[in-house]
């Protein structure tokens, strides 16, 4: 269960920063008052444009960053009162967080599981089933940076789920990956919900989470513009699909900015 | 704690998977060291039988009757060319200036004459020589010319004009030089090397921590590696101590391959800096000095590694993170140069407390086994102190959104 209570993430900009992105204000609101909320065994989709910030709500979560304002609770546990255990109760993704390309596979999962507290015996068992799922066999025992984009991402995934854990944060895990991956991605998501995880999921291709999401947030300019089932949002928006009613979110809030 | 003993045995494995950083670590320091110095001591070798193989070309002007016959009996050989009274010296002394000529050698007129009629009339004669003391090859020449020909030539006629030498001498001073110097053997070698090993120790040490932690840890933050072990349960001070430990490891483990290869090439070292007037060289330590080295040192490298991290974690790349460490390197031989010239006076208790310049005096102190226990204490809590300031901004830093993810 993750619980977002009003977050609000500010980020102060030094001056190189003010100049690069033509701004004259000193702060940004990356994340502006956002709540939302997901439930065990839910698939729950994050949507936005790039920049939109999806990733630092997620970070937010994953106890990376510090709100700002509000409160995030990861099955029950406050991020900032009691960071090491949410951070016991989750696997994150992201595209910036890589796995040190020096070892092999093989080595950061038990390196990793061995941080998370697990004896040898729930290690290899984890490893056992989750490099079968993931066809990382074949190179479990190569060095991470002689890897391809795709088989790198499926080693960070398994790494990542090492625990076992109860909440798994994927921020654009399908991002590179040929669509033979990505679908071993997407399906192992299900899997995951279907064991009754709570699941969130960052994401700009709106067919993949059509398919996928239970739920969906949409996030244009660190505010959470609309937030319901598919259909509910088709009806909201009186289009037929997700990318047709994320286009209308669009017009509508990215102007409201402007 | 165990978080700190994976993460210290991740980061070990890391660096002995690496062939590189297992080159520059651990076998370029031999290679260095030894090779180094056994070509400096070969080319000098070289260099000492270039001189003796070579002819010298010598000019005597007014040539003694009899000369000739010392300089046979003293084996002085060479193209010896005798000139008359006019002659023009002129062309000798430029030949002697562009190195084509060694020595010029002028008799004063009447030489002999002079000598003889000593006290009746004029004063003493006077052998001049001419030299250039910037060509090695002149020098030399010069020297064993005045050492071997003339000084011989000298006392064969002193002998002449007084008979017995010996009336000469009213008394004698150190018959035995040796037995007079009173020496502590131990201390007085331990002061030789202790110029020498606490600005090599200190060194040494720095440069291992300066290459390993540079990339454990700025080079982390830029290939994003980092972030995974933010992301642990973890206590983000026990990936501090983790990393620092881990890099303390193997900083000492470099120094000590230094040290070590250093030692094997002591001996040609030392013949350089001492001409070869070498006794003993055999250094015998106590118990409490080994462990008062030890401690000393791993208190250092600690202090090292914390330093360099502390830079390395708020550093965005690994150039910059480089650019910051330089100036503290050059501090850190700074350090170690001032002890290289501290007098044998007392030393005020509080330069122990200095950190990095407190341990290399320490070292010092140790090796002329002169360091007091208070003194260690200072030295030993001043290091400390500083490092468990620096331990706890490292882990501020960990702990920094802004400094990890530069949010």
């Amino acid at each position: 269960m993750i619980e977002i209570s009003n977050l609000t993430k500010i980020y102060k900009l030094s001056k190189k920063q003010m100049r690069e992105q033509k701004t004259k204000k000193s702060i940004k609101k990356a994340v502006d008052n956002v709540s939302l909320s997901a439930k065990k065994g839910e698939l729950y989709g994050l949507l936005g444009p790039n920049g939109a910030g999806k990733t630092t709500t997620l970070r937010c979560v994953a106890t990376l960053l510090r709100p700002t304002d509000g409160a995030i609770k990861v099955c029950g546990n406050d991020t900032i009162k009691y960071p090491e255990k949410v951070r016991e109760s989750i696997a994150f993704l992201t595209n910036e967080i890589k796995l040190d390309p020096q070892f092999t596979p093989k080595y950061m999962f038990n390196f990793f599981g061995k941080l998370h507290g697990m004896d040898d015996k729930t290690i290899n068992e984890r490893r056992e089933l989750l490099f079968k799922q993931f066809g990382i066999f074949d190179f479990q025992d190569k060095k991470i940076e002689e890897l391809s984009t795709g088989m790198k991402q499926k080693a960070s995934i398994a790494v990542s789920l090492v625990h076992d854990p109860e909440v798994v944060i994927f921020d654009e895990p399908t991002n590179g990956l040929d669509i033979v991956t990505a679908r071993s991605v997407t399906d192992y998501l299900k899997v995951l919900r279907e064991q009754g995880k709570v699941v969130i999921v960052s994401t700009h291709i709106m067919s993949e989470a059509e398919k996928l999401c239970d739920r969906v947030g949409i996030i244009i300019n660190g505010k959470k513009v609309a937030e319901g089932t598919i259909p509910e949002l088709l009806v909201q928006t009186g289009t037929k699909d997700l990318e047709d009613a994320f286009f209308e979110l669009y017009k509508e809030y990215n102007q409201e900015e402007a | 704690m165990n978080g700190v003993k994976y993460i210290v045995k991740k980061e070990l494995t890391r660096v002995f998977t690496d062939k590189k950083l297992v080159f520059s670590l651990f076998i370029l320091p031999v290679i260095i060291m030894v090779g180094l110095y056994s070509l400096i001591g070969r080319l000098q070798s070289a260099m000492i039988d270039d001189i003796e193989k070579h002819v010298p070309s010598v000019y005597i002007q007014n040539i003694p009757e009899g000369f000739k016959d010392v300089m046979a009996a003293a084996g002085f050989n060479g193209n010896i060319a005798n000139l008359e009274m006019n002659a023009d010296v002129t062309e000798i002394k430029n030949g002697i200036l562009k190195g084509t000529t060694d020595l010029l050698v002028v008799f004063e007129i009447d030489f002999l004459n002079k000598i003889s009629n000593y006290g009746s009339e004029g004063g003493i004669p006077e052998v001049k020589t001419y030299y250039n003391s910037s060509e090695q090859y002149s020098s030399a020449v010069r020297n064993s010319f005045v050492a071997e020909v003339l000084s011989v030539y000298q006392q064969q006629l002193l002998a002449e004009r007084f008979g017995d030498l010996s009336q000469l001498t009213v008394f004698n001073i150190d018959v035995d030089p040796e037995s007079s110097i009173i020496v502590d053997e131990d201390k007085a070698a331990g002061k030789l090397i202790g110029t020498m090993l606490p600005y090599f120790i200190t060194l040494m040490l720095f440069a291992g921590a300066m290459s390993l932690g540079v990339d454990a840890i700025t080079g982390e933050k830029e290939r994003g590696t980092i972030a995974s072990m933010l992301l642990t349960p973890l206590n983000r001070r026990d990936i501090v101590l983790g990393k620092l430990l881990s890099l303390s490891l193997l900083s000492v483990l470099s120094a000590a391959v230094y040290a070590v290869s250093m030692i094997v090439s002591m001996p040609n070292i030392l013949k350089q800096l001492t001409d070869g007037n070498l006794n003993n060289l055999s250094m015998k330590f106590s118990t409490e000095q080994i462990i008062q080295l030890f401690v000393v040192m791993i208190t250092l490298v600690y202090l090292y590694v914390a330093l360099v991290s502390l830079v390395a974690v708020l550093s965005k790349t690994a150039k910059e993170a480089n650019t910051y460490i330089s100036p503290m390197y050059i501090a850190v031989i700074v350090a170690g140069m001032i002890t290289m010239f501290t007098g044998s006076g007392e030393i005020p208790i509080e330069r122990f407390a200095i950190p990095v310049y407190g341990s290399a005096l320490s070292i010092q102190q140790i090796l002329s086994g002169e360091l007091t226990m208070v003194q260690f204490g200072a030295a030993i809590g001043g290091t400390l102190a500083l490092s468990v300031i620096l331990t706890f901004f490292i882990t501020k830093a960990f702990n920094s959104e802004k400094v990890m993810f530069n949010a």
